[in-house]
């Protein structure tokens, strides 16, 4: 590819912040305004992640966290996309009967169940799933929601016309008309499960990025603590941007549409 | 950024009814509402007797209310829901402080330099505050600075990046049609910008004042005296159950009584947007 200024600005504004800002964290770790015993340098920092990751640490703990967000995430999809259809106005009056319900259960505060999975659940993985689960139900059934009620309703019409059940109309009218609401819910969640994920492992877990910079923090060990952080915030970006990537390859009717 | 939403805020509780439906008001249909959240006290108070849940986990809903009107009664629940509610707003109100005019001064005077930091805001926008708590410990010790720092940094970014996108995204034509008028900057400034930009400084508001709320409760049951977070915390630590499901309610209430607060101003605002738009 030939680089031209185009492709130069373009780079320039895209990454450009980011490397200043690494460049000049990294000055000020050389020339000592930033004192050491708080703050670790951008290159101590890559040093700590390689070693990590040539010893399988990182690894370990790094699956460890995905498998919770994931069973917690799936969880969640599974209970909310059907119970987000019905609320959306697969029946009349469900929904005006069980929204007030579900805002006021919106509220309750994760940390604040917290305590109450660990009577009922335990200190195990459970309660961590639970906590998980409990955070991401919400975006998931708010989308499925409003996806359903997004729907065109000369659409529905149509195909009723047309003789189309309900299964039909639910494979081939509501689910690819809402797919895109689906999506932004899902992305949602997995963001959140994830972001969720670390303060459950820090309360109680002995594996876990959660639990290796809780661990850095109580050791003092201030160059795992910020490679730990570094890790968690790349993992938060690259989650959002598979479920985008996901979204692309799947609903591919939107611009079939267009064109 | 990724957008976070940690509660059911949003699952649009005042959402207007069809006209069809609002037709029929017999006594049965205004209060449908209720029908599931009676349900709901009903099962939480019956479950226990009759052994679908533990009693020692998970108490009837009456001996809940009977802790909840003790503490009422001396007292210290308003001790805390205060303490709690200072805190959040002291580190709101700095973020907005902070946030709202940087926003509007990055993005309506200096575009270039906002195209430019945008990735670096998304970015810190986007480290999870969890992952700070252990360096803001260290950085501020345990005491009422590092809550108020974390509040702060947490509500920070949701403020300051839904505010340089609502600034970002006002209609050019909005603002060139107001300048071949001859307005001055000032001026574009005060009946253009901020009024086109109010929607999603709002949207930003309430993103950061449930981030806000999530972090409190986190850091008092980290380390605090008083709060919600810590009634719930001390409670757990105590194993006196009941309190800590009057925690639980008692921190929801708070929070739907802080977004019924944040939609009111909004109502509020955007009543003055359009009386702006009329003369």
């Amino acid at each position: 590819m030939k680089i031209t200024a185009d492709t130069f600005w373009d780079l320039f504004y895209k990454v450009g912040s980011i490397a200043l800002f690494v460049l000049l964290w990294q000055l000020g770790c050389l020339a000592g305004i930033l004192p050491k015993t708080f703050v670790a340098s951008p290159v101590t920092i890559v040093e700590t992640l390689w070693q990590y990751l040539n010893d399988g640490s990182l690894y370990k703990h790094a699956s460890v966290s995905l498998l919770r967000a994931f069973y917690g995430f799936i969880l969640a999809a599974l209970v909310a996309i059907p119970l987000g259809f019905m609320l959306g106005g697969w029946f009349k009056n469900f929904e005006r009967v069980f929204n007030p319900l579900l805002v006021f259960l919106g509220q309750f505060n994760p940390f604040a169940l917290f305590s109450v999975f660990l009577l009922l659940f335990g200190i195990g993985e459970f309660s961590k799933v639970a906590m998980i689960f409990w955070v991401s139900i919400w975006p998931i059934l708010l989308n499925a929601t409003l996806g359903v009620k997004s729907v065109d309703p000369s659409l529905i019409k149509l195909a009723r016309s047309m003789g189309m059940g309900k299964p039909g109309l639910l494979a081939k009218i509501v689910i690819p008309s809402s797919a895109a609401f689906l999506f932004n819910g899902l992305r949602m969640a997995a963001g959140t499960a994830f972001f969720m994920l670390i303060p459950a492992e820090m309360m109680g877990a002995s594996r876990g990025l959660g639990w290796l910079i809780i661990n850095a923090q109580i050791n003092y060990q201030i160059p795992k603590l910020y490679a730990g952080t570094a890790v968690i915030v790349v993992f938060g970006i690259l989650i959002d941007k598979f479920f985008r990537y996901l979204e692309k390859i799947t609903v591919t009717w939107k611009e079939a549409q267009a064109i | 950024m990724t957008e976070l939403r940690l509660t059911g805020e949003g699952l649009a509780p005042n959402r207007p009814v069809p006209r069809a439906v609002a037709g029929d008001k017999g006594f049965h249909d205004r209060v449908m509402g209720w029908y599931g959240i009676i349900a709901f006290l009903l099962l939480w108070q019956i479950a226990p007797y009759v052994g679908l849940a533990d009693g020692r986990f998970i108490p009837p809903l009456s001996e809940v209310v009977t802790d909840a009107l003790k503490l009422v009664a001396s007292g210290q629940i308003f001790i805390h829901a205060a303490t709690s509610a200072q805190r959040v707003l002291l580190g709101l109100i700095a973020a907005i402080a902070v946030a709202i005019p940087s926003a509007m001064v990055l993005a309506g005077w200096f575009p270039r330099l906002t195209k430019f930091l945008n990735p670096l805001l998304q970015l810190l926008g986007n480290v999870n505050p969890f992952a700070l708590f252990p360096l803001f410990i260290l950085l501020f010790g345990v005491g009422e600075l590092a809550k108020f720092a974390i509040i702060f940094w947490s509500s920070l970014f949701p403020i300051l990046n839904t505010a340089i996108s609502g600034v970002r995204n006002i209609d050019p034509i909005l603002i060139k049609a107001a300048r071949s008028m001859g307005a001055s900057k000032a001026v574009i400034f005060r009946k253009v910008v901020l009024p086109a930009a109010l929607p999603s400084i709002f949207t930003g508001l309430r993103m950061g004042a449930t981030t806000a709320f999530l972090f409190l409760i986190a850091a008092e049951m980290l380390s605090a005296s008083a709060g919600m977070g810590w009634l719930i915390h001390n409670s757990s630590m105590n194993n006196y159950i009941p309190r800590i499901y009057v925690g639980v309610v008692g921190i929801a209430l708070l929070g739907m009584l802080m977004i019924l607060l944040l939609n009111k101003l909004e109502a509020y605002f955007l009543d003055f947007k359009e009386e702006v738009k009329l003369g």
